[in-house]
């Protein structure tokens, strides 16, 4: 369900300054029923871009203005996660090098097969799904952990560095019903079915948490 | 009126009353003095009255001469003839007064006469003097005029930041500026005469030398680039100039020199021969690789570009069901896309056309002069002496110029660099040589280790090369320099060193 539901938002970014290539990189990826948009330049690009675009960016090394490398590092500082797809008529090896570096999921030399690039392509979806998924549950997490009341976070934070329910108890001087009341509240609340579940929650939850809201 | 009153009355003084007082105190004082003189002579005395005839025609001039002479006469007939105390004469004393009064009037006519001349000879040396007085004063004036321009003149020389010098018309040099001392680390001393020739570089000064000894016997200006030590020791590039300044007659007085910096301009100079020289050897082949990354862009866009329109085309028809729409518009646009790879091809092809070549008529000599211009200051840091043997009658010849002058360059650095290690003197010698039918002959031969005979016939081959660092691309442009205008090239056996010849015909 979720997958098809990804696959109609889904886009190739094309950012090529050749139309005519354009057009045919659009017309191919089209008739393997991928959805694309076209760009001219990076500036284009960068103008129009959106946080909830999602898929990849195919992208030209040489175009107008900023280049596709210049394009590729401005978009890992501004923390646009899109993965891309790099190509060029005349690349070496440092320019591999520098674009597989910055995060390409593929360096496309000119001309290319038509399977190269559309597996290039699914490989840079399928990337892209990932990362949406797990942004996906980690804010689901997220949610359920805010619906947790101060104890039963508490309680939580215990469960996960290993303790058992009555060296809890000591340690918040609770009774060890009380304990556990708050434990099957708490891990109906999360979800989790089981303790191990839970560790892995929390391992995403303080993952999320530190770059994200260091503040808090 | 009033004029006139006063000229009247300068008159009346002039010639009425002044010589009315002169000649009566003199008179009287001769007739007082002769009253008692004339109990001690016998005849009646009248020399004193001729003294003060004298002296009234001395102080007062002729008139009172004249007025004197009347009184004496009067005076003598009345007291000193006689019959005494009265006026008239007795019969024996009329010669006598006669001749007193001739006497008296010639006595008076030279007095007031040599007295004239005295005053005007006075007044002649008044004015003489005053007139001396005024010329010197004048004198004085443009003295002290041609002294403060002198020392504002010689203020600006010291005020221009430029190094100047003055010299004799026979070269000896006798003023140096403050700036050029300076720059000489000289205080004191006086850079003169011979001296002067020493703050040359050695390997320049002789050059100077020719050039104003050329100048001198011509009588032009002269201009020449030379090395001047300074006072740090480390020699500077300047261009010297040379004026002469002439006399009306148009003989050469003085010279003048002035001493331009050239050291940064020659640096910048210096960096565009090398980049130049760069490029004239490995340019080519740098371009060439530029060249073949811009043709297989140029290529490799349409290509894509027919690449992705193929494949779309083929999985809209391989769909199911199969999209003719969408496949038959894929296949428009690679049609299309042939066009442009296409024109991409004819334009790769006119850029190799020999179009680009840009035949004018062209004197080798001077191209070879030219030439050794430029790579000068090259030898001489590689210790190479240039020798230029030019033939005389050399037939102009339709040629590239640039391209020409790229492939005596090309020669000349092959020539330089093979002589690097070398023993002995380091001798590139160009010459010219006028053939029969209109052919021109060039050689360039150096006395490094040459070319071994089993590689001559190769040197000219693309990518052949006996330098760890070299292209192999150089001799071959030669070549094809050479089969552009229709000539050829070879390299020669010769008794030591390499030599290169080649030959172009005057008639392309």
């Amino acid at each position: 369900m979720t997958g098809d539901k990804n696959r109609s938002t889904e886009k190739v970014f094309i950012v090529e300054d050749d139309a005519s290539i354009c057009a045919g990189l659009s017309d191919l990826l089209e008739s393997a029923g991928l959805a694309t948009q076209s760009f001219a330049s990076a500036e284009q690009f960068l103008g129009r871009w959106t946080p909830d675009m999602t898929g990849c960016i195919v992208l030209d090394v040489r175009l107008p203005g900023i280049s596709g490398l210049e394009l590729q590092s401005k978009l890992l500082e501004s923390k646009i996660v899109l993965p891309v797809v790099i190509m060029t008529a005349h690349g070496d090896v440092p320019m591999v090098r520098k674009a597989l570096k910055a995060g390409a999921v593929e360096f496309l030399s000119k001309p290319f097969q038509d399977s190269e690039l559309l597996e290039a392509v699914e490989q840079a979806f399928a990337l892209d799904r990932v990362r949406r998924e797990k942004q996906d549950r980690a804010q689901t997490i997220e949610l359920r952990a805010q619906s947790l009341t101060e104890r039963e976070r508490q309680v939580m934070g215990l469960v996960t560095t290993g303790l058992t329910n009555k060296e809890i108890a000591e340690r918040l001087f609770l009774s060890v019903v009380t304990v556990k009341l708050h434990r099957g509240q708490m891990m109906r609340k999360m979800q989790a079915e089981s303790l191990a579940d839970l560790v892995k929650m929390s391992e995403l939850l303080s993952h999320q948490e530190n770059p994200r809201n260091p503040q808090s | 009126m009033n004029a006139r009153t006063v000229r009247w009355s300068r008159w009346t003084v002039e010639f009425g009353l002044k010589p009315l007082a002169i000649s009566t105190f003199f008179v009287l004082v001769a007739l007082l003095w002769t009253f008692p003189l004339q109990h001690a002579i016998a005849y009646p005395f009248v020399f004193l009255f001729f003294g003060a005839i004298m002296g009234s025609a001395w102080f007062g001039g002729f008139v009172a001469g004249l007025l004197a002479i009347g009184m004496s006469f009067v005076t003598i007939d009345f007291f000193f003839i006689p019959p005494l105390y009265s006026i008239s004469v007795g019969k024996e004393s009329r010669s006598f007064l006669t001749a007193f009064v001739v006497c008296a009037i010639a006595i008076a006519l030279v007095s007031s006469a040599r007295r004239r001349a005295e005053t005007a000879i006075l007044i002649a040396r008044d004015e003489l003097e005053q007139r001396v007085q005024e010329r010197t004063a004048e004198l004085k004036h443009s003295n002290a005029e041609i002294t403060e321009r002198e020392r504002q003149l010689r203020l600006l020389t010291e005020a221009i930041p430029q190094q100047i010098w003055a010299a004799d018309a026979g070269g000896r040099v006798e003023y140096c500026n403050r700036d050029l001392l300076e720059y000489l680390g000289v205080r004191t001393d006086p850079i003169q005469g011979e001296t002067f020739f020493s703050i040359f570089h050695p390997e320049d000064a002789s050059l100077f030398r020719e050039s104003w000894d050329g100048a001198r016997t011509s009588g032009g200006r002269f201009e020449i680039q030379v090395r001047v030590r300074g006072g740090s020791g480390l020699y500077r590039w300047f261009l010297v100039r040379g004026v002469p300044q002439r006399a009306s007659n148009g003989e050469i007085l003085r010279w003048y020199g002035v001493h331009i910096d050239l050291e940064d301009q020659h640096h910048s100079q210096q960096r565009i021969l090398s980049a130049y020289e760069n490029l004239s050897r490995f340019g080519r082949t740098m371009s060439l690789a530029e060249m073949a990354a811009s043709i297989a862009h140029e290529l490799n866009q349409p290509l894509t570009a027919l690449v992705t329109h193929a494949s779309a085309c083929r999985r809209w028809l391989q769909n199911e069901p199969p999209n003719v729409i969408r496949a038959t518009a894929a296949a428009d646009r690679l049609v299309q896309e042939t066009t442009r790879a296409a024109d991409v091809v004819s334009r790769v092809r006119s850029l190799f056309s020999k179009a680009d070549y840009v035949r004018e008529p062209t004197d080798l000599n001077q191209l070879i002069h030219g030439l050794s211009g430029v790579i000068r200051d090259d030898a001489i840091r590689r210790g190479v002496s240039i020798r230029l043997r030019l033939a005389n009658d050399l037939p102009v010849v339709d040629l590239d110029a640039v391209q020409m002058q790229q492939l005596l360059l090309n020669l000349a650095v092959n020539g330089m660099e093979a002589m690097e290690g070398a023993s002995g003197s380091k001798v590139l010698e160009f010459s010219t040589e006028a053939l029969a039918g209109g052919e021109i002959q060039v050689g360039v031969r150096d006395t490094g280790p040459g070319i071994p005979e089993t590689i001559r016939a190769r040197i000219f081959d693309p990518f052949f090369t006996t330098k760890p660092q070299g292209t192999g691309m150089g001799l071959a442009i030669c070549r094809s320099i050479l089969e552009a205008h229709d000539g050829r090239i070879w390299a020669e056996a010769a008794d030591s060193g390499a030599l290169v010849k080649f030959i172009v015909r005057a008639q392309a």
